[in-house]
């Protein structure tokens, strides 16, 4: 009852193994710890303070604390980088060919990185105006 | 072993948006996913307008408080309780794909669906009743 | 038996045609009327020249897939009075080229078959109250997987980009996984972690929902990932 798959193909087989597992991991388990850095943002800026949104005073406020902070600059990097990576799982689905990916990959790695650059930004400057 | 190539089938060319989007006679997994997949481009096209936006505050209070009399006006909140939708769906059915995904109790995954899903509709209904009367 | 008159409309194309038209076509059908039975009526007193595949008409050789009222189905086991519409939408397998009508070009999936080494056998468990003959061991049968296409078929992935492996061929490594027979099984688990493997599944298990034969290939798939996913996190320990 043995089946058979020639050495050739055995050896075709393993060399096709990459990276994609990694990046839905990566994507799964970011928005696995999303759910609690979401969470907690979209309470804290829609259902917290009086009248719901936080005004610019209610804002600084919320960032000059050190933990929020830092759940914050977390949020960006894992949001962005979740968001990103489902686009290219999205892109990846239509069959580009392998020249299309590579440039979609560098496009939106390089997206994120200014996006996470300027939330960082954002944050450290909206925590040094609140003193 | 030949790589496995496409079939171009001049018949039925290939339409993404139909085989993704078109749920009629589909199961309520499918449809799971069609969703998911629509409020995934929605939130990012979101997040990143969102980011755009927050730019505001570097304006100080004049910028930002401008911003949230428009934020608070009927529209928004509605386009605000849309936007509440789309992540409590994502975030939920997100944890079924996830977990699922990692091959951890895909065999309840139908089951996984509608207990996660309908916590978050609930919970979607309670953001909705507060957003519009906070 | 009460007889009803359905109204058929099916999909047909012929080579060279720009692509596939309706044609209605009326059948008389009793409650034991199949479709591929209506089919076959159709073909022999309306059209001869309507093309369709069946062999067994009992859902174990899987020839006679086709999307029946949108689903995916077995034909000759789908009674059309139990469909409960006046009239029934058939139409070929998805995602795969059509030769003729409601033929499909089944090719491409076989080939895919061949590349994990065409599991047809594995072995089976002895039945509790079975007697057993003597000098009898071991039992063989044939796996579940009849080869029918309806997975592929009904796979939104697989809608988007046919070159992403499918659930039948993801099925099929996770039973040489599960069931070796002499097999290497890194070489499979390697194929199928990648961009066009078991990672490309988005969990919308309608694959489950098309087959007829108790595969579950969405399972299946998602035991490919769990025992990848092992491999990973044993790999960033150092395992």
């Amino acid at each position: 009852m043995d089946n058979m798959i020639s050495q050739r193909s055995l050896e075709q087989m393993a060399a096709r193994r990459d990276r994609s597992g990694s990046f839905w991991l990566i994507q799964a388990l970011s928005g696995l710890v999303l759910v609690i850095l979401l969470g907690t943002h979209m309470i804290a800026h829609h259902f917290i303070v009086e009248g719901g949104l936080r005004d610019y005073e209610q804002v600084l406020d919320y960032v000059s604390n050190p933990v929020i902070f830092t759940l914050e600059v977390l949020f960006v990097i894992l949001g962005v980088a979740h968001a990103l990576l489902g686009v290219r799982a999205i892109v990846t689905d239509m069959r580009p060919s392998a020249g299309t990916l590579r440039v979609v990959n560098w496009i939106l790695a390089a997206f994120g990185i200014v996006a996470i650059a300027y939330g960082v930004y954002l944050a450290v400057a909206l925590q040094r105006l609140a003193g | 072993m030949p790589d496995i190539q496409p079939t171009t089938d001049p018949a039925r060319p290939k339409s993404s948006l139909r085989a993704w989007f078109d749920v009629r006679g589909r199961s309520i997994s499918t449809l799971a996913f069609a969703l998911n997949r629509l409020t995934a481009i929605g939130l990012t096209v979101y997040l990143f307008l969102h980011l755009a936006v927050l730019s505001l505050l570097l304006r100080g209070p004049e910028g930002w408080d401008a911003f949230l009399s428009i934020a608070k006006s009927p529209l928004f909140l509605t386009l605000d309780v849309v936007l509440l939708f789309g992540v409590v769906y994502h975030m939920f059915n997100g944890i079924r794909v996830a977990l699922v995904g990692m091959g951890v109790a895909h065999r309840q995954q139908k089951g996984l669906f509608y207990g996660l899903v309908g916590i978050g509709l609930i919970l979607f209904v309670v953001g909705a009743i507060l957003i519009y009367t906070a | 038996m009460a007889e009803q008159m359905i109204e058929f409309k099916v999909s047909r194309y012929k080579q060279g045609q720009p692509g596939p038209t309706y044609q209605t076509f009326k059948m008389l059908c009793d409650e034991n009327t199949t479709v591929l039975v209506a089919l076959q009526d159709i073909r022999r007193d309306l059209d001869d020249s309507l093309t369709l595949r069946h062999s067994c008409h009992h859902a174990s050789c899987g020839t006679c897939g086709m999307r029946i009222n949108g689903k995916e189905e077995l034909s000759c086991v789908v009674k059309v009075l139990e469909l409960g519409t006046p009239v029934v939408t058939v139409e070929p397998m998805r995602n795969l080229p059509i030769i003729s009508d409601l033929v499909v070009d089944m090719e491409p999936f076989y080939d895919r078959f061949n590349s994990v080494g065409l599991p047809f056998i594995r072995g089976s468990e002895f039945l509790e109250d079975a007697e057993i003959a003597e000098g009898l061991e071991a039992y063989g049968r044939y796996e579940n997987c009849i080869e029918c296409n309806l997975c592929m078929s009904a796979c939104p992935i697989m809608g988007s980009d046919e070159t992403y492996l499918g659930p039948a061929t993801l099925a099929a490594a996770w039973r040489v996984v599960e069931e070796p027979r002499g097999l290497p099984v890194k070489p499979l688990l390697d194929w199928v972690d990648s961009e066009n493997g078991c990672w490309r599944c988005h969990v919308a298990y309608e694959c489950n929902v098309a087959c007829p034969s108790e595969v579950y290939p969405g399972d299946k798939i998602m035991a490919l990932r769990r025992q990848l996913t092992k491999r990973k996190f044993r790999g960033l320990f150092g395992k």
